[in-house]
């Protein structure tokens, strides 16, 4: 593809703008699958979802179907999504279990690590280059493959910093979400949400991070539930959860900037981190009890403590401590973009802890409920305004401009409202979009 | 209508064509967006859910399209009037379809009747028509000649495919 010379991609990111094109031009969408989808760590599942030898799940890498799935001495492979003769996608979709793994078009068989194991009329083969023990033809392996506290992350390059070094400060958001349980342990429960938008992935990734909007945005919603609940309470009535959940979203300005933003290496970021709109939730009986006989009163004091919003861990998925709960961005097209929502159970934790979750998930991250279809609707109008041709080809993120705050090792700190994060996430674009990825 | 007795008695067994005039109302009521109407059809605590896998056993330990009861109807309800609600400017439309209904339960002694229908759910907005479809599975409680919906679960054909915005109670 030529039409993007390194030169002018970097063009299309300046410290305080980038150009409309990055969100609307279907060449820097597979340019982006490459290098980005290509280069990063991507988010492939919890290895609690192939818990037995043999369970598998089927998912993708940026455009590329894979399949997660647990071999028989244990290991958990991430294998291309490929049968090593003709082609066929092998699992054919979603999750389950099998001893092998036979393509449904000719019947070749491949083990639960991607070596081919069967071939029908194999003698035919005779004096060829194909067969068995010739690694080429089995379902591939990704390059690289890495799991941080049951979170499986794959690579499709083979170089690169290592899983935990590239986590960076995002790392500290893992941490936490598994510190959250009674038994240092998390596992994927309860379903699923995707949800298909008609907009770009980084449109997404940015707004988890974009405390300007909620105000605005979600003012129908936050706003509408504040009103009916206040005027449906009696005095005395315990405030419902939901109540709870929805009603700091149109908290002010200024609460949403002492929120704070931390951006590390990698594009990497978080809103909060020692309070957030999570922080006012009722306790749970028995929670605390039950953390404190693991770590003692001190450590649960600390675990508690921190609150962090949204993480982005760039570019694939999001993560809430709180709210124990991942949304993951599933690029189609450059128009087009899924997200996944998954809920994690707290292992040791009262259920009430895992059921709130599931609440707010239904009330915010649903297709069907009042808060995502205008997150969606902001998305879509930026979609479409970019399409215009009124001279303004820039998108703004001017927002508190010279203003961040950089730590030693490159931490940068900003208050909640401003662009930071957004001028971070596309200083870590170019880097993996430009010069065979710099950063890489 | 004369009020139900104050004193539990047996009820009558309704009616295939009651039922019926029951379902196709409330269809009617959602196209004719009278969310009030709507809602008023539903006992207090009655409860509305749209599972997001098919054959969910329960609302609580696994995620739902939308699982409210009377105070989040309530919500969403004002929302559809609130200026602010930029996902329903501009304002989505609905036709409701609502066949094959068959009273699969009745017990006397309460009145409560479980009844199965299919539905087609059309929604436009903005240049795009959506197609819904799947089974009603509702919980009536007769009172005297009238119904309230004690639950209504919503099995969406495809709940658990990607899927954009759902606008209009299905």
């Amino acid at each position: 593809m030529a039409h993007y010379e390194d030169e002018r991609l970097a063009d299309l990111v300046k410290a305080d703008r980038v150009h409309k094109n990055i969100y609307t031009d279907p060449e820097i969408f597979e340019l982006e699958m490459e290098r980005i989808w290509g280069r990063a760590w991507i988010y492939v599942g919890h290895d609690s979802q192939v818990k037995e030898p043999g369970d598998y799940f089927a998912t993708n890498i940026g455009k590329q179907p894979v399949v997660m799935i647990r071999h028989k001495d244990g290991e958990v492979c991430v294998l291309f999504n490929r049968c090593g003769h003709k082609g066929a996608q092998v699992v054919g979709d979603g999750c389950g279990n099998a001893r092998q793994l036979r393509c449904s078009y000719h019947g070749y068989v491949f083990d639960t690590d991607g070596a081919l194991i069967h071939i029908p009329k194999e003698e035919a083969y005779d004096g060829t280059r194909f067969g068995k023990g010739r690694p080429e033809y089995n379902m591939q392996q990704v390059p690289r493959v890495d799991s941080y506290h049951g979170l499986v992350f794959a690579s499709m390059s083979a170089k690169g910093p290592d899983l935990k070094s590239w986590l960076s400060g995002a790392a500290a958001s893992i941490d936490n979400l598994v510190e959250r349980s009674p038994e240092g342990r998390i596992e994927i429960a309860g379903g699923c949400f995707r949800y298909l938008h008609d907009s770009n992935w980084k449109m997404f990734v940015e707004n988890l991070n974009d405390a300007m909007h909620p105000m605005v945005v979600h003012q129908s919603s936050s706003g509408t539930a504040k009103r009916v609940f206040d005027e449906n309470l009696k005095e005395g009535d315990e405030a419902p959860f939901e109540l709870e959940m929805l009603s700091p979203f149109t908290n002010n300005y200024e609460f949403f900037d002492k929120m704070g933003l931390t951006a590390w290496d990698y594009g990497h970021s978080v809103t909060g981190g020692k309070f957030s709109i999570h922080s006012g939730y009722s306790p749970i009986p028995g929670y605390m009890e039950a953390l404190t006989n693991r770590y003692g009163e001190q450590r649960t004091r600390e675990i508690l403590a921190v609150n962090r919003h949204n993480t982005v861990i760039y570019p694939s998925f999001t993560l809430k401590g709180v709210i124990t709960s991942i949304r993951v961005v599933k690029p189609v097209a450059v128009d087009k973009t899924v997200i996944e929502s998954w809920v994690f159970r707290q292992v040791g934790a009262p259920e009430e802890l895992f059921q709130r979750s599931i609440t707010y998930c239904n009330l915010i991250n649903s297709h069907a409920n009042l808060v995502g279809p205008d997150d969606y609707e902001a998305y879509h109008r930026l979609q479409h305004g970019l399409q215009t041709q009124d001279g303004n080809e820039w998108v703004s993120q001017h927002r508190y401009l010279g203003l961040d705050e950089v730590d030693e090792d490159g931490t940068k700190h900003a208050v909640g409202t401003s662009d930071m994060v957004f001028r971070h996430q596309f200083q870590t674009w170019k880097n993996y979009m430009v010069n065979g990825g710099a950063l890489q | 209508m004369s009020a139900p007795p104050a004193a539990v008695r047996q009820s009558e067994r309704p009616g295939l064509k009651a039922l019926e005039q029951f379902l196709f109302h409330e269809a009617r009521l959602l196209d004719e967006q009278r969310w009030e109407e709507w809602n008023a059809l539903y006992l207090e605590d009655g409860e509305y859910w749209v599972p997001a896998t098919p054959g969910q056993p329960d609302p609580k330990n696994h995620v739902s399209l939308i699982y409210e009861t009377g105070l989040l109807r309530a919500v969403r309800i004002k929302r559809y009037k609130h200026p602010s609600a930029f996902s329903l400017q501009p304002k989505p439309r609905s036709v409701h379809l609502v066949s094959n209904v068959t009273l699969d339960d009745f017990d006397g002694s309460n009145g409560e009747c479980i009844v199965t229908s299919r539905f087609i759910m059309l929604q436009y907005r903005r240049e795009k028509q959506d197609v819904f479809a799947g089974s009603y599975t509702h919980k009536l409680i007769v009172r005297g000649n009238e119904f309230k919906i004690a639950s209504k679960r919503v099995d969406l054909l495809n709940c658990d495919a990607p899927l954009e915005n759902i606008l209009i109670y299905l």
